[in-house]
């Protein structure tokens, strides 16, 4: 914030939301690291705190909600203010999105660990390493207000989005090999999704803090490397093979 | 007087886009006053420091600043209230429908018919309610007492006040609420039928639902007249005005439209005055 109120009240309220915020933040980066964690380390235990500890982002959703409601109300407050406030109860929203698919990653962890190891499940901690840059880099982006990193952040998602795709066509092509691997295939499929979710969720968050500091919306279009929507894995009398149609312009 | 292309109409309005395409339906705001190289002196203090700008007909320009600034010295150059003081001179222009009125020779009375002017506390006539309308008309005009009547009661409609004056309107202006004069006054300047009216805080003397009532008003005549408002208030300024000049010892800071002033300032001594920061 560049300067003081006169009403140091104010001041102290939007000090409070953005530390609810940022308190958030901290949370949603733990969630997601340990998601991942139960993943790689078959650790059931963990992927239970994490499916409990969403509670607690909600419960801060809601007083970040609550602090918005009054800010507004009691404030009615202009220009740089306003922007804080409104992006403030956006960013809320995308975090608890965030923690929400940390806990979708844990929940199938729980039942992943019950099956055989799965090969390709390396590539999740991949996709989690990732993800969870994005995160930090996106939160310390808010903090710093810092719209070139936000901006960064907001490219980055695509390199997320191709390991997406590469993934989605070798859990095909394993689970086509050996159909017994298609429980563990499947679950690893939307763990994977989980992931790139969460990617597009920190972009929302850049594309905020984007206009939080320039007062206008980001208006170019991000470029996309998630192709799994129209990728074909066929097999036929050359074996198992892959292919991509170009998705049809929007 | 030809309309020449505006500055305040923000940039991104692309050549292709219809003229108007922004604000919905409502047509392309022409200029009805031109301020140029105005500067305003009480003795040798300089209250006003070479305001430039133009304000458009039939829209709702307000002028916002700290105490000091200039902005209920700009609106009484206006109508060239200061004329009733020996020690106070503005020099520049202020083009009125594309005549300098700042000129000597300009009819001071004439002038001020064509801009009426409410005060920050109402002003009514120690007399009826009827002639507080009426008096600002005969002085112009004389007409037959049914057309006078006519007059009153389309003044009074056109500030709301009919309805609940009809019955008294022999009664004088002072037994009415503080809400209720400023309505008066503000009909009394319409009676006259003028092109501009200049509101110098219409309602800070008034409680929240009078204010809203003026504020409706507001919004009513603006389809008629050109309308110059001064406010302390910022959430007046952003409900009830399409401009608005931010000024600051005496200098014009900013001006464009409200909402852009409101949400995105360019100038951060506006943003800072806007959001409460202002030392």
């Amino acid at each position: 914030m560049s300067s003081d109120h006169i009403l140091k009240s104010y001041d102290e309220e939007l000090n409070r939301l953005q530390n609810t915020l940022i308190t958030m933040g901290g949370l949603a980066e733990t969630q997601v690291a340990s998601a991942i964690q139960s993943v790689v380390k078959r650790d059931s235990e963990l992927a239970a705190e994490v499916v409990e500890g969403d509670a607690q982002v909600d419960q801060l959703e809601k007083e970040v909600e609550a602090l918005v409601v009054r800010l507004l109300a009691l404030r009615q407050p202009m220009a740089r203010d306003l922007r804080e406030i409104i992006s403030a109860l956006k960013i809320a929203s995308d975090l608890e999105r965030i923690c929400d698919y940390a806990a979708n990653v844990a929940k199938r962890s729980i039942a992943l660990n019950q099956a055989p190891v799965a090969k390709p499940a390396y590539a999740i901690p991949r996709m989690g390493k990732l993800a969870q840059i994005l995160i930090k880099d996106v939160l310390d982006a808010y903090v710093h207000r810092d719209a070139d990193k936000a901006m960064h952040v907001w490219l980055g998602d695509e390199e997320l989005d191709e390991l997406y795709t590469s993934l989605f066509r070798e859990l095909l092509t394993y689970m086509m090999e050996d159909p017994r691997s298609i429980t563990a295939g499947t679950h690893l499929l939307f763990m994977a999704k989980n992931i790139e979710r969460i990617g597009d969720h920190a972009t929302n968050i850049a594309e905020t803090i984007y206009f939080l500091i320039h007062g206008k919306p980001l208006k170019e279009t991000r470029p996309k490397r998630d192709r799994s929507s129209s990728s074909v894995v066929l097999s036929g009398p050359n074996g198992i093979v892959s292919n991509e149609s170009e998705p049809p312009e929007a | 007087m030809s309309p020449e292309p505006l500055q305040m109409q923000p940039a991104a309005t692309s050549a292709a886009a219809p003229p108007a395409a922004t604000t919905a339906a409502a047509p392309a705001p022409q200029d009805k006053i031109t301020i140029k190289d105005l500067r305003f002196y009480y003795k040798k203090y300089e209250a006003l420091k070479n305001i430039n700008m133009r304000i458009y007909d039939k829209r709702v320009t307000a002028f916002i600043g700290p105490s000091g600034c200039g902005k209920s010295t700009l609106l009484r150059c206006l109508n060239r209230m200061y004329d009733l003081y020996p020690e106070q001179r503005a020099t520049g222009e202020i083009l009125v429908d594309g005549r300098n009125i700042l000129e000597p020779k300009v009819d001071l009375n004439l002038l001020r018919a064509k801009i009426g002017m409410v005060f920050q506390k109402p002003t009514p006539f120690p007399m009826s309610i009827y002639d507080n309308i009426a008096f600002g008309i005969k002085l112009y005009e004389s007409l037959p007492r049914s057309e006078l009547d006519d007059r009153v009661e389309s003044a009074l409609r056109r500030a709301a006040l009919w309805n609940e004056v009809k019955d008294k309107l022999k009664q004088s202006g002072l037994g009415l609420s503080g809400g209720q004069q400023q309505r008066l006054c503000i009909a009394r300047a319409v009676a006259v039928r003028p092109e501009i009216l200049l509101l110098d805080e219409p309602c800070s003397a008034l409680d929240p639902i009078s204010t809203q009532k003026v504020e409706e008003l507001i919004s009513e005549l603006k389809s008629d007249y050109c309308i110059v408002i001064v406010t302390h208030s910022m959430q007046q300024a952003a409900r009830s005005s399409d401009y608005t000049a931010f000024m600051y010892l005496g200098d014009l800071i900013e001006f464009d439209e409200t909402e852009t002033v409101f949400t995105n300032p360019a100038n951060k001594r506006t943003e800072d005055y806007i959001t409460g920061r202002f030392g």
